[in-house]
C-alpha cells in the first residue's frame, strides 16, 4: 500500500473518532551497515525498517500508537489503541495540549545527491573498506584491532496531519571511518579518523564517503597512533586549550545542543536525560559565553546530518539563534513547548528516529559560527596550551554543567608552535565558565561534522545530528584528570 | 501461540536459504509488543505503544562469505526475497575464515515463568492509574514537592532461533519498570530523588513505595552544599551498583575488547583484582534477573557463569557468541544478545549479571561510615580508559554527606573519574538486599575510596 494512502487513510479514521487533532507518520529506512575488522568482514549488514504511527491529541491529551503492519485493518487497531491512550493520559493532565501555529503545507523535499549510495554495487564500498583497513592494519604489530566503517542510510517518509499539510520527504546520508586499537605492554592506545564514533556522516551521496579518502588516510592513522606510546602522558595543569573540530563538535553537542532542547528545559526528560541550567528566566539575559560565541540550531545548512525539509510536525527546516555574541538567546522547541512559553513558532526540531517512534526535540545541525583567526593563527597566538583531538570519552551532568572529555591525541603547545605529542589528554569543565573563556574561532577549517548516535528519550531512541566548527581556543581550563 | 508461529516462520526461512545456496542459515523471528505512559510536571506528557516485529536473517555461502539482513516484517509472502536480497549481501562481502561454525543444536528448555500474562495484556489505564498513585503520594509528602516525574514501562517480547544445523528454540518473556524521579524546591533550591523498580511481573510495582522513597531522597535533598573533590569513603545504592556493574561487563567481560586488548580482564587473569567477597556470575535462568531467558540470539542454551569469583578473573570470565569464539577455536558462552530490544546488539555481553549479596543493611555501611558520600544514583557513567577499568560519571538524584556514621545533608552533584580496580579492591561491607537494575541483579555496598574530581555547579 503506497505510504499516501495508507496515511491519509489513518487519518480519515481517526477524524471520524472525533480526536482534537491527528498526526500520521508513514515510512520505510533502509541502513547498510559495513565493517572489516582486522582483515575480515565484521559486519555486512542490511536493516530495514518499515511502519507507521498515529499521535492523536484527544480530550486535551497526547496519545501515540505504531506498527510494522501497513495494512488498513491495522491502521483502525492503531488509531483506537492511540486514542485509548491519549484517553488515559487524559486522567491526569492538568492543561490541555496547545500547539503554535503552523502555516499548512502540501510540499516534498529529497536530500540533494550526486549518487545514490544505494546504487553504489556492496564491493565497491568493501574494496575501499579492505584496502583502508590493510593498510592501517601493517603499520605495526602493536596494532590489535582495526576497523574501516562504511554506512548509508535513506529514509523515506510521508507526514499528514488534520490541519491540511502533507510533506514527503527522502533522506539520504552516508559517511565512514577509520578506528585502530594498540596494546604495548598493557597500555592501550586508539587513532580514529576522520572523527571518533565510526567517522563522519553527511546528508549527501555516495560522493561524501569517497571524498572521505579513506585509504589515503589509514598509513597516517596508524603512525600516529604507535607514536602515542612514545608520547608523554598529559599533564595535570591548568592551561589554554584549544579543540580541533573534530572533538569540538561534541563539546558543542553535549554543552549547548542538550541544554537548550526546551522539553528537557521544561521538564519532561527529568526522569531519563536530565533538565537544563538554561531555565526559561535567562532567556535573553544570561551570559553563556564570550562575545566570539554564536550558535544556531540550522536544519538547512548544506550536508549538515541534521538537515531536512520538514521536521516530524510538519515544521519546515530552519536557522535559529541558541547563543548570539555569548548571549543566550533561544531553544530549540516544538510546537507544544513553543506555545507553552509563548515562543511564536516551533524551531522545527521535532524528530522521530523511525516511524514506529514519537517524534521529541532533537537537535538538528548546532553549529558554531566561525570567528575571525585562522587555525594556525590560534596555535602561533598561544604561548603555553595544550591543544586535543578526536573524542574518546565523554560525560556531562544532568543539568549540562559540568562535563569531562577525553582525547585520542594532544599536543603541547609552547611560544606557538605544536611542540610535542602528549597521550591520554582530558579535560574538565563548567559550561558557562568554559564557553566565557572563549578567546578564539577560526573560520579557515570550519565544517559540518556529523554524528549518528545521539540517544535520549524513554523508550531511547538515537538520532543522526551535525555539528558545524572548526577550532577554538579555551583560556585556563584544567587538564589531566588521568 | 505467537512463539508456535514465529518458531515455524524462523524454520520455514531457514530451509529456504539452504535451497537458495547457504551452507549455513539462521534466523531470529521476534515479536516486541511495548508500551510505556511517562509523566513529568506530575503530569502524563507521553503516552505510546509500539508493535515491531521481524526477523534476522543469517546466512554463509560455502566460501564463508556471510550476509545478515534484519527486516521487521514477519509476512510469509515476503520471506524469500529477503533470504534471496541475503544471499547477495553475502555475495558481495569476502570471506570470513575466522568463521568456523553457527551453533550445534543442545538440549534447552523453556522457561514458563519468565512470561507473566498480566504483564503483557497490562492496559493503559493501569498504568495511568499507577502513575496517578506515585505522583499523589509523592505531592503528599510535603508543599515543597514541585513535580514528579517517570515512567512505566510493560512489555512482551517473544523471540526464536533456527539454524540450519538444527537448532531450533524459542524464549517469550516479559518485563515491567516504574522510574519515579520527584523534585521539590525550596526558597529556589532544588532537590532531586529518584527510585526505580524492575520485574517481569506487573503487579509487583508499588507505586506508593517508590514514591516515598523518591520523594524523602528529593525532599532532603534542597539547598545542597558544596564538597571539595578528593577521595571519599562511599556507599552506593543498588541502583549506582548496577550502572558501574553495567559498565565492567560491557568493557571487561565481553569477548570483543578482550580480542581488542582493551579489557582490563586480559591483564589480571587468575588474579585477584577485586576484593575477595566480590563475586558476580551471569545467569539468565536465575529469576531473580530481568531478562530472563533460557536461550541467547543464536539459540544456544544460557548456562551460568562465573565473571568474577571471590575478587579474580579469568579466561573463563569471558562472554562469547560463536563469531568470535570461533577465532579462538573455542565454542560460544550463550552471550550473542538476543532481540529483547529494539536495538541490534552484534556483540556478546552477560546481560543478567547477579552480584552475591553479603549481609549488610545500608543502615549499617551509613554506620560504619566517617566522612563520606551516600550516593542514589549516576549519571553519564562512560569509560575513560578501559584497560585500567577508568570510569567518569556524576551522581544524582539523591547525594548525601556522611558524617560520624549519619546522613547530615545533601551536597551538590560530584564528579568521579577513578579506575574500578582501585574503588573495588577494598569493599568493607556488602548489602544482603539484591535489587534489579536492568541488566544487572546488585545489592548496595560501601567502598573505602572513590575519586571525586569535580563539582556541578558554576
Amino acid at each position: 500500500m503506497m505510504f499516501s494512502e495508507l496515511g491519509k487513510f489513518a487519518l480519515e479514521e481517526a477524524k471520524k473518532r472525533g480526536v482534537d487533532y491527528v498526526d500520521v507518520r508513514v515510512g520505510e529506512i533502509a541502513d547498510e551497515v559495513l565493517t572489516i575488522k582486522n582483515g575480515a568482514p565484521e559486519e555486512i549488514k542490511f536493516l530495514q525498517t518499515r511502519g507507521f504511527g498515529v499521535r492523536v491529541i484527544v480530550d486535551g491529551a497526547w496519545g501515540f500508537a505504531s506498527s510494522v503492519d501497513l495494512d488498513k485493518k491495522e491502521a483502525i487497531e492503531v488509531v483506537e489503541r492511540a486514542i485509548s491512550i491519549a484517553k488515559a493520559s487524559a486522567m491526569l493532565k492538568k492543561m490541555p495540549v496547545r500547539l503554535s501555529k503552523e502555516e499548512i503545507r502540501q510540499d516534498r523535499y529529497e536530500t540533494p545527491i550526486k549518487e545514490n549510495p544505494f546504487k553504489i554495487p556492496m564491493e565497491e564500498k568493501l574494496e575501499i573498506l579492505f584496502e583502508a583497513e590493510r593498510l592501517l592494519a601493517e603499520q605495526s604489530p602493536l596494532i590489535k584491532a582495526s576497523y574501516s566503517y562504511y554506512r548509508g542510510y535513506r529514509e523515506k517518509k510521508f507526514f499528514v496531519n488534520s490541519e491540511g499539510t502533507e510533506i514527503s520527504q527522502t533522506i539520504t546520508w552516508c559517511g565512514g571511518g577509520l578506528r585502530a586499537i594498540a596494546v604495548k605492554n598493557g597500555e592501550m592506545q586508539v587513532r580514529s579518523y576522520p572523527a571518533s564514533f565510526r567517522g563522519d556522516f553527511a546528508t549527501a551521496g555516495y560522493e561524501f564517503f569517497e571524498s572521505l579518502k579513506l585509504v589515503e588516510n589509514a598509513r597516517n592513522v596508524g603512525q600516529e597512533l604507535i607514536k602515542l606510546f612514545e608520547a608523554e602522558k598529559c599533564p595535570s595543569t591548568t592551561t589554554d586549550l584549544i579543540l580541533t573540530g573534530d572533538q569540538l563538535a561534541l563539546q558543542i553537542h553535549e554543552s549547548c545542543g542538550h541544554p537548550t532542547e526546551l522539553d528537557r528545559v521544561l521538564g519532561t526528560e527529568a526522569d531519563y536525560a536530565g533538565t537544563s541550567f538554561l531555565t526559561p528566566e535567562k532567556l535573553g539575559k544570561f551570559r553563556y559565553g564570550s562575545e566570539h560565541v554564536n550558535l544556531v540550531a540550522d536544519a538547512t545548512v548544506p550536508k549538515g546530518l541534521g538537515t531536512f525539509g520538514y521536521d516530524d510536525e510538519g515544521t519546515p527546516a530552519k536557522k535559529v539563534y541558541l547563543v548570539k555574541e555569548g548571549l543566550f538567546v533561544g531553544y530549540q522547541s516544538s510546537r507544544e513547548t513553543a506555545a507553552e512559553l509563548n515562543l511564536g513558532e516551533s524551531s522545527g526540531g521535532m524528530r522521530a528516529d523511525s516511524p514506529l517512534s514519537l517524534p521529541l526535540i532533537r537537535m538538528t545541525n548546532i553549529n558554531l559560527l566561525p570567528g575571525d583567526w585562522k587555525a594556525e593563527e590560534i596555535i602561533e597566538d598561544t604561548k603555553d596550551g595544550v591543544l586535543m583531538m578526536t573524542n574518546r570519552s565523554w560525560s556531562i551532568d544532568d543539568k549540562r554543567i559540568n562535563f569531562q572529555f577525553g582525547t585520542e591525541i594532544g599536543w603541547i603547545i609552547k611560544n606557538g608552535s605544536k611542540e610535542r605529542m602528549v597521550k591520554n589528554p582530558t579535560y574538565i569543565g563548567v559550561t558557562p565558565k568554559f564557553w566565557g573563556s572563549c578567546d578564539a574561532i577560526s573560520k579557515d577549517d570550519w565544517r559540518m561534522w556529523g554524528t549518528p548516535n545521539c540517544g535520549k528519550g524513554v523508550p531511547g531512541q538515537v538520532m543522526y545530528v551535525g555539528h558545524g566548527c572548526g577550532t577554538a581556543r579555551f583560556r585556563n581550563i584544567r587538564i589531566g584528570l588521568i | 501461540m505467537v512463539v508456535e508461529r514465529i518458531t515455524e516462520l524462523a524454520e520455514k526461512t531457514v530451509e529456504i536459504a539452504i535451497k537458495l545456496g547457504a551452507s549455513q542459515a539462521q534466523v531470529t523471528t521476534f515479536l516486541l509488543d511495548d508500551a510505556l505512559t511517562r509523566y513529568a510536571n506530575s503530569q502524563i506528557h507521553q503516552n505510546v505503544a509500539s508493535k515491531n516485529g521481524g526477523m534476522i536473517i543469517k546466512v554463509i555461502l560455502p566460501d564463508k562469505r556471510i550476509g545478515t539482513l534484519r527486516a521487521n516484517t514477519l509476512e510469509e509472502s515476503e520471506i524469500e526475497g529477503l533470504v534471496r536480497k541475503t544471499i547477495g549481501i553475502a555475495k558481495s562481502a569476502r570471506p570470513d575464515e575466522n568463521f568456523k561454525s553457527l551453533p550445534e543444536p543442545e538440549p534447552w528448555t523453556p522457561l514458563e515463568n519468565a512470561f507473566i500474562n498480566e504483564t503483557a495484556a497490562c492496559t493503559p489505564e493501569y498504568r495511568a492509574e499507577k502513575v496517578k498513585e506515585a505522583i499523589e503520594i509523592a505531592h503528599s509528602k510535603s508543599s515543597i514537592v514541585k513535580a514528579v516525574a517517570g515512567y512505566f514501562s510493560t512489555k512482551a517480547i517473544y523471540f526464536a532461533v533456527a539454524n540450519s544445523l538444527g537448532v531450533s528454540a524459542y524464549a517469550k518473556l516479559t518485563t515491567a519498570s516504574m522510574k519515579t524521579t520527584v523534585i521539590s524546591e525550596s526558597e529556589g533550591s532544588e532537590g532531586f530523588g529518584t527510585a526505580e523498580k524492575y520485574t517481569r511481573n506487573v503487579k509487583e510495582i508499588n507505586p506508593t513505595l517508590l514514591a516515598e522513597d523518591a520523594a524523602e531522597k528529593s525532599i532532603k535533598s534542597v539547598k545542597p552544599v558544596k564538597l571539595q573533590p578528593g577521595d571519599y569513603e562511599v556507599v552506593l545504592s543498588p541502583l549506582a551498583v548496577g550502572t558501574i556493574l553495567s559498565y565492567l561487563g560491557y568493557m571487561g567481560f565481553s569477548a570483543v575488547p578482550y580480542q581488542n586488548g582493551s579489557s582490563f580482564v586480559k591483564y589480571f587473569l587468575d588474579k585477584q583484582i577485586f576484593d575477595e567477597k566480590l563475586t558476580v556470575k551471569d545467569d539468565a535462568r536465575d529469576p531473580k534477573t530481568f531478562y530472563m531467558t533460557p536461550i541467547d540470539g543464536e539459540g544456544v542454551p544460557k548456562k551460568l557463569k562465573f565473571l568474577i569469583k571471590n575478587g579474580t578473573v579469568s579466561e573463563e570470565s569471558i562472554c562469547y557468541d560463536s563469531l568470535r569464539a570461533g577465532k579462538e577455536n573455542k565454542k560460544s558462552t550463550g552471550h550473542s544478545i538476543p532481540p529483547i530490544t529494539r536495538w541490534f546488539y552484534d556483540i556478546p555481553m552477560p546481560f543478567n549479571m547477579v552480584m552475591e549479596p553479603g549481609d549488610s543493611t545500608i543502615e549499617e555501611m551509613i554506620e560504619e561510615t566517617k566522612r563520606g558520600i551516600f550516593v542514589t544514583y549516576f549519571h553519564y557513567v562512560n569509560p575513560v580508559e578501559p584497560t585500567k577499568a577508568i570510569l567518569t560519571g556524576l551522581t544524582r538524584d539523591g547525594t548525601f554527606l556522611i558524617e560520624n556514621g549519619e546522613i547530615t545533608k545533601p551536597i551538590v552533584n560530584m564528579r568521579f573519574t577513578d579506575s574500578m580496580l582501585s574503588a573495588l579492591k577494598d569493599i568493607p561491607l556488602i548489602g544482603k538486599n539484591q535489587e534489579i537494575v536492568e541488566e544487572t541483579t546488585v545489592p548496595p555496598i560501601k567502598l573505602n575510596k572513590l575519586r571525586f574530581v569535580g563539582i556541578s555547579a558554576y
